[in-house]
């Protein structure tokens, strides 16, 4: 019911949104007369996007390819890790301030570091993104996992169930719908470090493309980095929501 | 987990009619006590349920009837000094796991699950393959009113359907002795009834023996063999009433003479409780 009328109402007023902030901004930059260093305007922005095409689809497709592996190792290493430790609870209890203590720091306050050990090129890119969607990804499969009704559980005992078989077939699909909404929060999160751990080090992708055309004072073609970056990034994050809407039918 | 109490075949095959005296006992406890911190839930409580029996367990509320399901589905053990036998043998409580087939009170479906797999929880996890047990559970639909519904998930079901495909899962899992917690509470009143006759028919047509909790007096005069009144806490058994009325019971048994008399005993012995637990709970 809710994902229906997401899908009429919420689309057209996202859409009237969008075409309010072009005119605005459109409108800004030719009644201001602004200079392109401080904001060109959206038609010049978009004729560089066509010029520039090769060099952004290359840059998106490098940043692309970075985001979406970290994402899924991230994902599958965070799920792992709290299915692991709700088996072992003497382990969770030794491990959860550690892993509450790193997340409590920025991911990308451990990039140069993590470009230090795994150079400039993808994988270090690839680590970052894995690092910071694995820990929010772990973080809500944990307190998922340990939502499942105690009752629900009982029942299962009672039928014999081992730990591993609770898990399987109660706690981890209980635990999807947080698991989902972290997944969906991680989508454009893996891009946003994707990107930044470009700027900092990389021969390619969408930050180094940002970085190397402030160095060339071409603010237009940072434009057209940002707005391939937004729009990649809004695919990644509708394609999962469908997924997560697929998936998770029951709520 | 005792290997010993596996395995062995339930009562279904033996065609024993229940309106005979048992002939063996499946479940006896003895001096059950159960504590929590300062609070006695059960104290000294002695039952034995018969194999082929339905036994209905009536109660105030707050009486340990819980804990007293919880003991006999192993999923509590009860304090040192209690003795429990299943089938002749002294075991554990936590020896009951998996040897009881055990339905709470509330259905506890799992909303990402159909009908068909919601029913064959149990015995997918005693290792039969899926394909198996929705098959045999798809025989078993029909029985249970569910017949089309396969393929439905719960929260496209009624409150009534919802309790039945938790029966079925109970039912499909099986074992000796079911424990039943109050499956109809939540139910309105013209679906309760419908349920209970329906149960009846199920329960002799498969020969099973039950433990049935209800705080619903005519429920368990209706259903029972044997009612057990249990005090206000700390529990144990006040009051066991054999219920010789005849079987198969219909509608019009509830207005009969034996069974408002039978009704009367009853409502006394537990008003008498509910009055104690009351005014413990409220210091008079």
């Amino acid at each position: 019911m809710k994902s229906r009328s997401w899908q009429s109402a919420d689309v057209y007023w996202g859409v009237a949104g969008a075409v309010l902030l072009v005119v605005l901004w459109e409108g800004a930059v030719r009644a201001f007369d602004l200079p392109a260093y401080i904001l060109p305007g959206i038609l010049e922005i978009l004729v560089s996007m066509v010029d520039l095409q090769s060099t952004l689809m290359d840059a998106t497709w490098m940043t692309v390819m970075e985001a979406v592996s970290g994402y899924v190792i991230g994902s599958a290493c965070g799920i792992l890790l709290a299915v692991i430790l709700t088996l072992i609870p003497t382990l969770k209890r030794w491990c959860l301030p550690a892993a509450i203590a790193i997340n409590s720091v920025p991911v990308v306050a451990y990039a140069p570091l993590v470009l230090l050990w795994f150079g400039m090129g993808a994988e270090s890119k690839i680590v970052m993104v894995s690092l910071a969607v694995g820990f929010t990804v772990f973080l809500s499969a944990l307190t998922g996992l340990d939502q499942a009704n105690r009752k629900s559980i009982d029942l299962l005992r009672s039928f014999g169930a081992n730990p591993l078989m609770i898990i399987w077939r109660l706690k981890l699909p209980a635990a999807l719908p947080l698991i989902a909404s972290a997944m969906r929060v991680s989508t454009t999160r893996s891009m946003i470090v994707a990107i930044v751990t470009e700027m900092l080090g990389a021969y390619g992708g969408l930050g180094w493309v940002i970085y190397q055309a402030t160095l060339q004072i071409d603010f237009v073609q940072v434009w057209a980095a940002i707005f391939a970056a937004s729009l990649v990034s809004l695919i990644f994050f509708g394609a999962v929501s469908m997924i997560e809407r697929k998936v998770i039918f029951w709520r | 987990m005792s290997l010993p109490l596996k395995n062995v075949p339930t009562a279904d095959h033996q065609n024993t009619s229940p309106q005979v005296a048992p002939a063996s006992t499946l479940l006896d406890l003895g001096g059950v006590s159960k504590t929590f911190g300062n609070v006695q839930a059960l104290s000294g409580l002695n039952a034995r349920i018969g194999t082929g029996e339905f036994v209905t367990v009536v109660g105030p509320s707050g009486c340990g009837k819980s804990t007293l399901f919880n003991i006999v589905a192993g999923l509590e053990e009860p304090d040192d000094g209690a003795g429990i036998q299943f089938r002749g043998q002294s075991c554990k409580a936590r020896d009951l796991l998996g040897n009881v087939s055990f339905m709470p009170q509330q259905d506890l479906l799992l909303p990402w699950r159909t009908v068909i797999d919601n029913a064959i929880l149990a015995i997918e996890m005693e290792g039969m393959p899926k394909a198996e047990a929705r098959a045999l559970a798809l025989k078993m639909l029909p029985e249970f009113g569910l017949a089309g519904f396969e393929k439905q998930y719960p929260n496209q079901l009624s409150g009534g359907m919802r309790q039945r495909v938790a029966l079925m899962r109970t039912f499909l899992f099986k074992r000796d002795l079911m424990l039943l917690d109050e499956p109809f509470g939540a139910l309105d009143a013209l679906t309760r009834t419908m349920m209970q006759r329906w149960l009846l028919d199920v329960w002799q047509k498969h020969n099973r023996t039950i433990l049935f909790i209800t705080h619903d007096v005519d429920e368990a005069i209706f259903l029972g063999d044997r009612v057990l009144v249990v005090t206000a806490r700390p529990g144990k058994i006040k009051l066991e009433l054999p219920v010789n009325l005849p079987r198969p019971r219909g509608a019009e048994l509830v207005t009969s003479p034996e069974f408002i008399s039978l009704k009367r005993t009853l409502l006394e012995a537990i008003e008498e409780e509910s009055m104690k637990s009351f005014q413990a709970t409220t210091g008079h």
